[in-house]
């Protein structure tokens, strides 16, 4: 195995370069989906005739379908869908000049509301009720009792999910060359396959990814313990 | 319709040439599609039972080296699930694909690129599910209470029958649903593995549709999203039923 230092070293900045994507792409996939995936928690929770149906098939079917697939599906609908519209519209849309980063995030987004979705609800079923009840009784209109009482402690218990789920979704963005994304991992592809410098180049990106992993994790965690710290110590350890 | 493989089961799908252009979304061949790609899906199972025994193996060792007395190995045994937890699954797939002969040949002198893909895939989930597992099994260990260990160990039961008999069981109940579902993502994720040519289900989808020129994709992926979605429902239902099996005994807030 002859190992290309040069060509490691090299790399490895060219994929930081593409760095900026890729957290972007997350965070502005995670701005999205936070929202929505709320608004699914509460109509599957408050049980709103017809939608909770259709909001649990929406997310069963993208939680039990692997991401490439649905990468796969989207992007060969959304394209000609949009491009029918735009004719059938008048709208001046190149549908072949829009950035790949549009059709990326849609995906990401569509998967991770799902997700979160389900993170949301069993974090909001983990508050007591009486909570609710105490706040409403204490004279807290609906929306303010939920704002004020039951989301701030559903959210602390979601922070290890959110944590895992906002690692899963950097992984899964590595996927985003698929649709022609340039981010880290298609950054640092296309630099080897000039000299078929695979190895090279995948331990690039893998030392990236495990840098960015390491940083949300801790991010998160010293977040948790932020908000966290009026809990009570564990009796153990 | 166009049936796809009429005489054996996974026979390509053929579209005939008049229709190989941009044609409307056709229901009935992805519809018809589905039986052919079905026996494929024991390469995806396969592939999923190999990574997920070895990498159940290999995890409870990483599991039980988080709890052990001595620092370095419990550093050891944290980095190695911090970093594979972190590492997206097609990046270690394309390493272990690319460097792992590499490797073997620079250290050994051992050829092995010729080895069957499905190694290189096992190899690589194998280590993803162990890194998974670790924190699943680290958990079930921690949630059985230090009492029932010393009060089996004060009945006279030697320690190691102790954690045999007493711990396991208990945290095996606690451990179901975590290995539920560290098992469906496995199962998605090795969907990418027809990026190193191994040819499971979505690897014959596409050759499907390379054999049609690019012709009814759409519909192959929408006919290979269903049946992991069938795959996926099936999981969870067994898993739920185990579960229960096994929490015959506790008694929780909830029932």
């Amino acid at each position: 195995m002859n190992f290309n230092l040069d060509f490691f070293v090299r790399t490895f900045f060219l994929a930081l370069a593409g760095l900026p994507v890729t957290v972007g792409l997350t965070a502005c996939t995670l701005a999205l989906a936070a929202p929505c995936a709320l608004a699914f928690a509460l109509v599957r929770m408050y049980r709103v005739r017809f939608f909770d149906k259709a909001v649990a098939l929406y997310v069963t079917f993208l939680r039990g379908t692997p991401i490439v697939l649905q990468i796969l599906i989207i992007y060969s609908i959304l394209p000609s869908a949009l491009n029918a519209v735009a004719l059938r519209s008048g709208w001046k849309l190149d549908v072949f000049a829009v950035n790949p980063f549009w059709y990326a995030l849609f995906v990401f987004t569509l998967n991770t509301s799902a997700i979160l979705s389900e993170v949301f609800r069993s974090a909001i079923l983990t508050v007591d009720r009486g909570q609710l009840e105490a706040a409403l009784a204490a004279g807290l209109s609906h929306f303010h009792a939920w704002k004020r009482i039951v989301l701030p402690q559903a959210f602390l218990v979601a922070l290890p999910n959110l944590s895992n789920a906002t690692v899963n979704l950097i992984k899964s963005t590595s996927l985003a060359f698929m649709m022609t994304v340039r981010d880290v991992t298609a950054i640092a592809k296309i630099e080897a396959s000039y000299g078929y410098n695979y190895i090279e180049a995948y331990l690039d990106i893998f030392i990236v990814y495990a840098l960015l992993g390491f940083a949300v994790q801790w991010a998160f965690s010293a977040f948790e313990r932020r908000l966290g710290s009026w809990r009570k110590k564990a009796l153990f350890r | 319709m166009h049936p796809p493989g009429c005489c054996r089961p996974g026979a390509p799908a053929r579209v005939p040439k008049r229709d190989r252009m941009n044609r409307p979304f056709d229901p009935a061949f992805a519809l018809a599609m589905i039986p052919s790609l079905l026996p494929y899906f024991a390469v995806t199972i396969g592939v999923t039972a190999a990574s997920a025994l070895a990498g159940s193996c290999i995890g409870l060792g990483v599991a039980r080296a988080r709890l052990s007395r001595t620092k370095a190995v419990r550093a050891i045994a944290a980095g190695y699930t911090a970093v594979l937890r972190s590492t997206p699954s097609i990046v270690l797939l394309f390493l272990v694909f690319y460097g792992f002969p590499a490797a073997v040949h620079a250290l050994t002198g051992i050829n092995i690129h010729f080895w069957h893909r499905a190694v290189f895939v096992i190899i690589t989930f194998t280590l993803l599910f162990s890194a998974t597992m670790s924190e699943v099994f680290r958990s079930a260990w921690l949630s059985v209470d230090r009492g029932q260990f010393e009060a089996a160990v004060s009945a006279g039961l030697s320690p190691a029958q102790a954690q045999l008999r007493i711990v396991l069981p208990q945290a095996a109940v606690s451990a179901i649903p975590n290995f539920g579902n560290a098992l469906i993502s496995l199962m998605k994720e090795g969907a990418l593995a027809y990026m190193v040519g191994l040819i499971d289900a979505m690897g014959q989808g596409f050759l499907v549709v390379s054999r049609n020129y690019g012709a009814r994709s759409l519909e192959t992926f929408l006919a290979l999203a269903v049946l992991y979605w069938a795959l996926t429902a099936i999981l969870e239902r067994v898993f739920l039923l185990v579960e229960r099996r096994l929490s015959r005994g506790l008694r929780g807030v909830s029932q």
